[in-house]
Parts: structure tokens; C-alpha cells; sequence
């Protein structure tokens, strides 16, 4: 069963290498952005050379980092099983002889692969050569790092799928999509370093899912975290990712009793 | 003459109503989809805000002052958004080849294109601008800012300009469109981008940047110049401060361009043939 999934997971990385205009047009708007960003934080530091133990070079490092995971861990507007739902394709999903849930998962993963080595990588490339980012706080911590993207990459995989499972109630959900990713991303890292956070603020993040999602992985490739704050990180990631696997599946099992596909 | 254009305006003011009443048919939808764009909005003029908790300026900006910043941009994108929703969607229409249908008809393309996705859940953001321009205004209670009416004129006209170079952006992309099928992400760098660029003072970018969206896509003299000119600051490049009034003649300038060449390419459309 599992050399089904990973043929799935490989078929979606393939799929993905056909669109090799749309991945370099998406990849310089990313580095647009991240330059936009940029800009913003070095003009920020100005005021003051440090915050929260993160200097400059920590600030840019963190934001081409996070902005290079987000095509992997949380792409914006990912609506593809709530398109099956709506188009009723999900009935054939359904009766695949194989698990929903992993089907769609492995799928995910591969597209994520997809888009760790052809965006993820070469967008923190361009920050390495523009803004001379850090390249990772020495060898050692290469990989615990992939370690650590890999949780929040799957975690951010589980939610997506959560989301989109909303649609089995509502007809247009794809505002809920939307939003749920917009907050996801906002908590993950992705607008601007957690660390800015005033105090209350990053309680509220420490206590949702998705700090593990980007942000976890992030500080981790910046060696912010020591022996026992980066294993409590990790089992933090794993355990967010049980719970919304759990919900998950649940939730799939509540829709899936009873599916009323609309059409003759 | 005139009668062509009043013929006009009332039928882009139908087709407009024609797609409210479509969309107030699913008020729940319609309802979710404001709030839901208003809170995205929101999260990121949020995230401007929130730049300031650790740090006391930008380059010397104060927060009230980078929150108008911010506010009048997304004003003017809102608006942008909520008119040029169909010149923005453009690339669908000429990838299913409906332009040929387009061209058909007694009514000029531009027309029936512009009168597509009006979303009204595009208020979202503008609603978002208008509560960010009251939350700056809170913000500079302190700052003893004068208000006279030739600054409301310069914000007033600024927002308006940089709404239609937004447009005009759009329709430029989507003359490219013709060539290309598929929307340019320069396109989507100039649009999303310079929003996200615009919405932080000028300064702070490389001189390249700054020039691009002064002299070459003048976003700037919508947006932060009339900022500037508000805020009692040096414009760039030491222009004079009456350029803060020019917006409006800049825009349609930038907008009769866009406009030629529109025309350009509906004039050398070769359909995709079967």
C-alpha cells in the first residue's frame, strides 16, 4: 500500500515539472516581495539594532526563509479538493480502494517536494545573493532542520485538507479557505517574524497550530533554539499534527456518511 | 456624440446592476465574502501596525503617518480591484475564446470586458481602507497635523489617480494577454506588489524602485505624494509640491496609453483558430 502512495506523491511532483514558466513567473514575484520586505526591515532597524535577540541579518535571514517554505507548507488559494467536493469528482475519491485522507496527503507532499527544490530553494538563493541572508547556523543543523520542515510541511498539508473539507457543508467555502490560510500564514511567520509579536499576541501564537508550521522550522535553521527549547519545539509540531490529523478524520468520516452528490 | 456616451454610461451602470442583483441573490455568500476580505485586509494593514510595537519609526516615519500611508493605498487598489475586476480576469476570456463573441457585438470590447467580475465583495478591502484612514487619524491626534481643505483635495484627487493607473496596469496587462494567453506576473508585481511597495514610504526602497514607480508606472503621485504633501514632508527627488495636484492629470495620461494600446491589440487579434 505504501509504494501506492508513493507513486501518487511522485506522479503530483511530475505533474508539477510540466508548469515550468508559471513556477519561474511565481518565483520572481516572490522575490519581489521578499525584496519589498526587505526593504521594510532594514529601514525598521535603523530605530533600534536589535529585538529579541534577532539582529538584522537574523530579521532578513528569517523572512527569506519563511517566504521560501510558503509555496511548500502553505500556498495561497489551495482549493483543489474543495473543487472535487463541488464538482462531486470527490464521490470517485471516495470510492478509490485506498485512504482518503493519505491519498490526498501524499499527493500534497509531492507537489510540496515540487516546490522545495524549484521555488523554496532558489528564492532563498536570491536572498543569499541580494541581502546575504545566513546560510544556516553551521552544517549540523541542516538536518534537524529538514526534520522540522518536514513536520510543519505536513502539518501544513493536514490543515489545508481541513479546510477544504469545509465545503462539504457549504457550498462556497472558499472564502473560509481563504481566510483559514491568511491566519495560518499570519501565525506561521509569513507576514512578518513572530518575534515582533507584542507580548499577548505571542501567547495567542504559542497556543495555535501553525507557529509550528513556518516559524518552528524557521528558528531552528537560525539555531534560536538550544538542546530542550528545540526538542520541546519538535514535539509541539508533532503533536498540533496528530490533533489536526485526528479532526481531520473525524470530520471526514461525519461527511462521508452520508454524501449527497447534486446532478444527475 | 454625447448621446453615444450617455447610451454608454447607462449601459455600463445596467450591466453593473445586472451582476449586484445576481450576487445580493446569496446574501449569507455575499455577506461571508466582505467580512472574509475585510478581515484579510485587515490582517495586513495589522501587520503594519504591528512593525511599530518593537520599533519607534521607519526611517523616521511614525506609525499614524505610515498607517495614512497605507490606508490611501488601500483605498485606491480597493477601488481598483472593484472596477477592473473583468480587465483583471481578462486571460480566462481570451483563453476560452470568448473574445471572439466579445468582438461580435455592437458594443465596444473594452466595455463588455470591464462590466465582467464586478464582485462586490471587493468593499471588503475598501471598507478596510476607509476604517485604516480613521485608525490613522486616531493615530496622528498627537502630531498636530493641520488639515486645510487643499489637502483633502490632494488626498481626494491621489486616491482617485491611483485607481485608475491600477486599472490602466490591468489593461495593459491585459493586452498582453493577446500575445501571451495567460496573465504576466509583471503584471501581478505591478499591482499586488506596487500596493505592497506603495503602502510603505517611498524612501526606503532602492532609487531604481523609486523611479519605476514615479516616472515609469506613477503610482507614486497618487499615493505617496499626496501623502507627503498632507504630512507637510519633502517630496522625492525634490519635485515641487504642487505635483501633489498633478495626480489627475498624470493618471489619464498614464490611462490614454494603456488605452492605445488596448486598441493596438484588439486591432492586430488573431483569434487562436481551431
Amino acid at each position: 500500500m505504501l509504494r501506492f502512495y508513493v507513486e501518487v506523491a511522485r506522479t503530483a511532483y511530475r505533474r508539477q515539472l510540466i508548469y515550468r514558466w508559471a513556477n519561474l513567473a511565481g518565483l520572481c514575484t516572490n522575490v519581489f516581495f521578499c525584496i519589498v520586505l526587505s526593504s521594510v526591515l532594514i529601514a525598521l532597524y535603523h530605530a533600534r539594532p536589535t529585538v529579541g535577540s534577532y539582529n538584522l541579518r537574523d530579521a532578513l535571514s528569517y523572512s527569506w526563509a519563511t517566504q521560501a517554505m510558503i509555496m511548500v507548507v502553505l500556498p495561497f488559494g489551495w482549493v483543489d479538493l474543495m473543487l472535487t467536493i463541488r464538482t462531486g469528482e470527490v464521490v470517485t475519491d471516495l470510492s478509490k480502494p485506498c485512504d482518503f485522507f493519505c491519498y490526498w496527503c501524499s499527493r500534497e507532499l509531492g507537489r510540496a517536494v515540487y516546490f522545495l527544490i524549484f521555488r523554496g530553494l532558489p528564492t532563498y538563493l536570491a536572498g543569499l545573493l541580494i541581502f546575504q541572508v545566513e546560510l544556516g547556523a553551521g552544517w549540523s543543523i541542516w538536518p534537524v532542520f529538514l526534520l522540522s520542515l518536514t513536520l510543519g510541511t505536513v502539518t501544513g498539508v493536514v490543515f489545508r485538507i481541513l479546510m477544504n473539507l469545509a465545503a462539504f457543508w457549504m457550498i462556497e467555502a472558499r472564502s473560509i479557505v481563504v481566510f483559514g490560510l491568511t491566519i495560518a500564514q499570519f501565525f506561521a511567520g509569513a507576514f512578518l517574524p513572530l518575534v515582533f509579536f507584542p507580548a499577548w499576541l505571542a501567547t495567542l501564537a504559542a497556543w495555535l497550530p501553525f507557529s509550528g508550521m513556518m516559524n518552528g522550522p524557521a528558528m531552528v535553521f537560525l539555531g534560536k533554539l538550544g538542546g530542550p527549547s528545540l526538542l520541546r519545539e519538535m514535539l509541539l509540531q508533532l503533536a498540533w499534527l496528530l490533533v489536526l490529523t485526528v479532526l481531520v478524520r473525524l470530520l471526514t468520516k461525519i461527511a462521508t456518511r452520508r454524501v449527497v452528490v447534486q446532478g444527475g | 456624440m454625447f448621446q453615444a456616451l450617455t447610451r454608454d454610461i447607462r449601459l455600463y451602470l445596467r450591466l453593473i446592476a445586472m451582476q449586484v442583483k445576481a450576487q445580493m441573490q446569496y446574501k449569507v455568500d455575499l455577506i461571508l465574502d466582505v467580512l472574509t476580505y475585510f478581515l484579510v485586509t485587515a490582517l495586513e494593514f495589522a501587520t503594519l501596525l504591528i512593525y511599530f510595537v518593537p520599533f519607534p519609526t521607519l526611517l523616521g516615519w511614525k506609525m499614524g503617518e505610515v498607517a495614512l500611508l497605507g490606508a490611501v493605498v488601500s483605498i485606491g487598489f480597493g477601488l481598483a480591484e472593484l472596477f477592473g475586476g473583468g480587465i483583471d480576469n481578462f486571460e480566462v476570456i481570451i483563453r476560452q475564446g470568448d473574445f471572439d463573441r466579445i468582438l461580435l457585438r455592437p458594443v465596444t470590447a473594452l466595455m463588455q470586458v470591464s462590466t465582467t467580475q464586478f464582485r462586490l465583495r471587493r468593499f471588503g478591502r475598501i471598507t478596510q481602507g476607509l476604517s485604516a484612514f480613521g485608525l490613522a487619524l486616531f493615530f496622528l491626534r498627537d502630531a498636530h497635523l493641520v488639515w486645510t481643505p487643499l489637502k483633502i483635495l490632494a488626498l481626494c484627487l491621489g486616491v482617485l489617480s491611483s485607481a485608475l493607473i491600477f486599472v490602466s496596469v490591468l489593461l495593459l496587462g491585459a493586452t498582453i494577454c493577446f500575445w501571451t494567453v495567460e496573465t504576466t506576473e509583471l503584471t501581478n508585481i505591478l499591482t499586488y506588489g506596487g500596493r505592497e511597495m506603495l503602502s510603505y514610504p517611498l524612501t526606503i526602497y532602492h532609487q531604481l524602485m523609486q523611479r519605476l514607480f514615479v516616472f515609469i508606472v506613477p503610482l507614486a503621485f497618487g499615493t505617496y505624494i499626496p501623502v507627503c504633501y498632507v504630512l507637510g514632508r519633502a517630496l522625492p527627488f525634490a519635485l515641487p509640491n504642487w505635483l501633489a495636484f498633478s495626480s489627475p492629470l498624470i493618471a489619464l495620461f498614464f490611462a490614454l496609453v494603456a488605452l492605445a494600446f488596448w486598441r493596438f491589440g484588439v486591432h492586430r487579434y488573431q483569434s487562436t483558430g481551431s
